[in-house]
């Protein structure tokens, strides 16, 4: 039969892997690999992705974040952080779907400073009806220091 | 009218009318003209100002979704992917980064963006293998197409 411009789609033809064969190298080489890497200790700097305080931070070691409520934690205690959602490192990243197992990931925080933010001016005015009002809001705040993320090399 | 004590007639003045006039204008010191000194206009000014900072709070978060957008649309097409896919097959894929990880990602990280879309990319191509079928004539008689060769 005539090739015509109808006989195959619009769209590239495109082959995916079969299935198992792609599953057995995944388990195989990849896992092997990254669990060797992690073990042998032979990475950088890691960063993780952790959902907190109903937001997401991208952290790495040592830095700082400051949340806009309060956490019932006294000044030098250690946190751990447990809804990890990416780990990476320069040559593997470690994606959750949403999240990574907790004996996978560790990260710990430390409280360091509990205060109030800087007053803000909340108003309120509607010309020639004779309202306004204004409200000084100080929310309180928490900062905490990252102190380590690590890895156990417990891939499967 | 018997008047007992006409001293308690005289009411009494503002004495700290400087203190209250400067906690306004301490605001209005970085505006511009007159407004920064006298303290009618300063009123007015300031008065709009804080309005102004309470509406803008509540839009500053609209502007930051939009620029956190625009920037991953602009790392996705880096890598041939447009982001209604990018982000529709992420989610598909179970990954819930929200926007402003996945910005910071892009920026600091691109190694771990290229892996993101990369993984969105086969979720997208397996979502249409599973869409088209098999690729062949559906049976039954009615249904069946002609053939003229």
């Amino acid at each position: 039969v005539a090739k015509t411009s109808l006989t195959s789609p619009p769209w590239p033809e495109v082959k995916l892997p079969d299935p198992v064969e792609e599953a057995k190298y995944h388990a195989a080489e990849v896992v092997r690999k990254v669990n060797g890497l992690i073990s042998a200790g032979q990475y950088g700097r890691l960063f993780a992705v952790v959902h907190f305080a109903s937001k997401q931070w991208k952290i790495t070691s040592e830095d700082l974040i400051m949340m806009d409520n309060v956490l019932e934690a006294e000044c030098g205690d250690r946190i751990r952080m447990e809804k990890v959602l990416l780990v990476g490192a320069d040559d593997f990243t470690l994606i959750g779907r949403p999240l990574l197992g907790k004996e996978l990931v560790r990260v710990e925080a430390t409280v360091i400073e509990k205060t109030e933010s800087w007053p803000k001016v909340n108003m309120r005015f509607w010309r020639r009806h004779n309202f306004q009002r204004k409200k000084i809001i100080a929310n309180p705040q928490t900062v905490l220091r990252i102190n380590t993320i690590e890895i156990y090399p417990c891939l499967s | 009218m018997v008047v007992l004590s006409a001293a308690r007639w005289v009411r009494s003045r503002l004495s700290d009318r400087f203190w209250r006039v400067q906690e306004v204008l301490k605001y209005a010191r970085h505006f511009r003209g007159r407004k920064n000194r006298c303290y009618a206009l300063a009123v007015r000014s300031v008065r709009r100002a804080f309005v102004r900072s309470t509406k803008a709070r509540r839009e500053k978060k609209r502007f930051l979704r939009a620029l956190w957008i625009t920037r991953i649309e602009a790392a996705s097409l880096e890598h041939g992917l447009k982001y209604p896919a990018f982000i529709s097959n992420l989610v598909k894929s179970q990954v819930e980064l929200n926007r402003k990880v996945l910005a910071d990602l892009a920026i600091y990280e691109p190694k771990t963006f290229k892996s993101l879309a990369a993984l969105a990319q086969r979720r997208r191509q397996e979502g249409f293998l599973a869409a088209l079928g098999d690729g062949k004539e559906p049976e039954g008689i009615f249904s069946r197409i002609v053939h003229h060769h």
